[in-house]
């Protein structure tokens, strides 16, 4: 610009002054930044996702109340350090953190396996790198099938696995003829790589999958891990959490009591 | 000219109205537009969207939901607050005035229990939905990691909370959970002090689940959030189809 300014009026190649002036002028037609200019598969924020949303949080907030109206969460004696309810539960979603509890060292059911868990599922996206069947649920028909063998697979060992040591008992067979971390810390640690191993053969031997379609299958073996333990954890423990195959809420209310 | 004497008109035409309100009635796209980029809130989204990612059979609004949820948590929370007073001799007996003397006061509390279990649910629902679409691939990988991130800090925020009403079940259940964090190797105990504050759980216990819950990991996880929405912006919007 500097340049521009210095350079003398009416030298070679330059403009006038006057010229100059002139070549401000007002261009009708359309910008190249206009908001509205929709490509066909676009649509405006607002009304079509706004809509949705506000949809969506009045529908929620009904469900809401509806729900805080008719049940009332417990609220149970006082906290009292000196009884012990049976059995002692943690919230829901670590239940299943605590029926692995039952099967294995603390250090590993409480710890290591759901770190492990964590630091594995944030590091799905650094191992399957491919743009490949982005957007689309399952990625393809194969994606479906794979998800719905490992979710069958991961059920069927679980509870398999559950009633094993229930009846049988890992711990109950091999204490006092085996160090304690055979039984602890090594049979279960082979129990879940073992499984999730078998699993990743099955898959591949069955459905050649890609990378992606092999990844389904574990996730979809951890989800359901999750849910099938959660559910044990929660609804069929008793006291002295035991196996129970009735319907426990009363359980849990007197437990506390 | 007949629209500029309705009572709607008048108002939105007055210096007031216009000093807060930078944008026209959103009927033509040129507001439509202004009222998304004007606005700080609605600015989360950009002014267009494609149009499979409004489809709600692909994102099932789980990603919104936790959001929902966790404005209603700290709606209801911050009322809460106003009669809780985080002490062993005096908890459980605000519980029970909430409950029956305080105006709304079980309506707050069921809707605060309720919606934090149904932020655990959406928020690990959407972490599944994000999975089978696909949508943690790269340039979302780093977006991925701070929703693993925010699973994790609602798993505490809700685990924090849990403790609050001191009652039985509250208690048992952290003394399960902070056992389990005592067995972690090498560190353990020492996590499990830090927990705790003490060795059993007491008032040190519920004045830091307490400081936790209401200030720390709100704050958290309000940060990441802040990162995560930002992303999906930065990285290419919600994914879809290539």
């Amino acid at each position: 610009m500097a340049d521009v300014a210095r350079r003398p009026a009416g030298a070679a190649g330059g403009i006038s002054d006057e010229k100059r002036q002139r070549l401000l002028e007002l261009v009708r037609g359309r910008t190249a930044a206009r908001p509205t200019d929709l490509a066909e598969d676009e649509v405006m924020v607002w009304p079509t996702l706004v809509v949705v949303e506000a949809l969506s949080a009045v529908i929620f907030t009904f469900l809401l109340l509806v729900a805080s109206i008719a049940v009332n969460p417990p609220l149970v004696d006082i906290a009292n350090p000196t009884v012990t309810p049976n059995p002692s539960k943690a919230p829901w979603y670590f239940l299943n953190l605590q029926e692995l509890l039952l099967h294995m060292h603390p250090a590993l059911a409480g710890v290591i396996v759901p770190t492990m868990a964590l630091v594995l599922i944030a590091a799905i996206p650094f191992v399957d790198r491919s743009p490949l069947g982005v957007g689309i649920l399952f990625t393809s028909d194969k994606g479906k099938k794979i998800t719905v063998f490992s979710a069958i697979f991961t059920t069927i060992v679980l509870i398999a696995l559950i009633a094993f040591d229930s009846e049988i008992g890992v711990t109950r067979s091999l204490s006092g003829k085996v160090a304690p971390v055979v039984y602890e810390q090594l049979i279960p640690v082979a129990v879940m790589v073992g499984f999730s191993v078998v699993l990743g053969v099955l898959v591949s031997k069955i459905y050649r999958p890609t990378r992606r379609e092999l990844i389904i299958a574990l996730f979809t073996g951890f989800v359901v891990s999750y849910f099938v333990l959660t559910i044990v954890g929660t609804f069929f423990r008793g006291y002295g959490m035991e196996i129970q195959l009735y319907w426990p809420w009363t359980n849990l209310h007197e437990g506390a009591h | 000219m007949r629209r500029e004497h309705t009572i709607a008109d008048r108002v939105t035409n007055s210096s007031l109205w216009r000093a807060v309100v930078r944008h026209g009635y959103p009927d033509t796209e040129r507001n439509q537009a202004l009222i998304i980029a004007s606005n700080v809130f609605l600015h989360l989204h950009p002014v267009k969207i494609k149009r499979y990612a409004t489809k709600v059979t692909y994102t099932f609004c789980l990603g919104g939901l936790s959001f929902f949820m966790f404005l209603i948590l700290v709606m209801t929370g911050v009322l809460l607050m106003f009669y809780y007073v985080p002490s062993t001799t005096q908890a459980y007996q605000n519980m029970q005035d909430i409950e029956a003397s305080v105006t709304f006061g079980q309506l707050m509390r069921n809707m605060h229990r309720y919606a934090a279990h149904g932020m655990v649910i959406a928020v690990f629902l959407h972490m599944c939905r994000v999975f089978y679409t696909g949508s943690y691939k790269p340039p979302r990988e780093f977006n991925w990691v701070v929703g693993v991130i925010l699973l994790f800090l609602t798993f505490l925020l809700s685990f924090t909370g849990y403790l609050l009403p001191w009652d039985q079940l509250a208690f048992w259940a952290i003394t399960v959970g902070t056992t389990m964090a005592e067995s972690a190797p090498l560190l353990g105990p020492k996590i499990r002090f830090l927990l705790v504050g003490d060795n059993e759980i007491g008032q040190a216990t519920l004045i830091r689940f307490y400081t936790l819950h209401v200030i720390f990991l709100p704050l958290a996880a309000a940060l990441m959030m802040a990162v995560h929405f930002w992303r999906i912006r930065k990285d290419g919007g919600i994914s879809g189809p290539l």
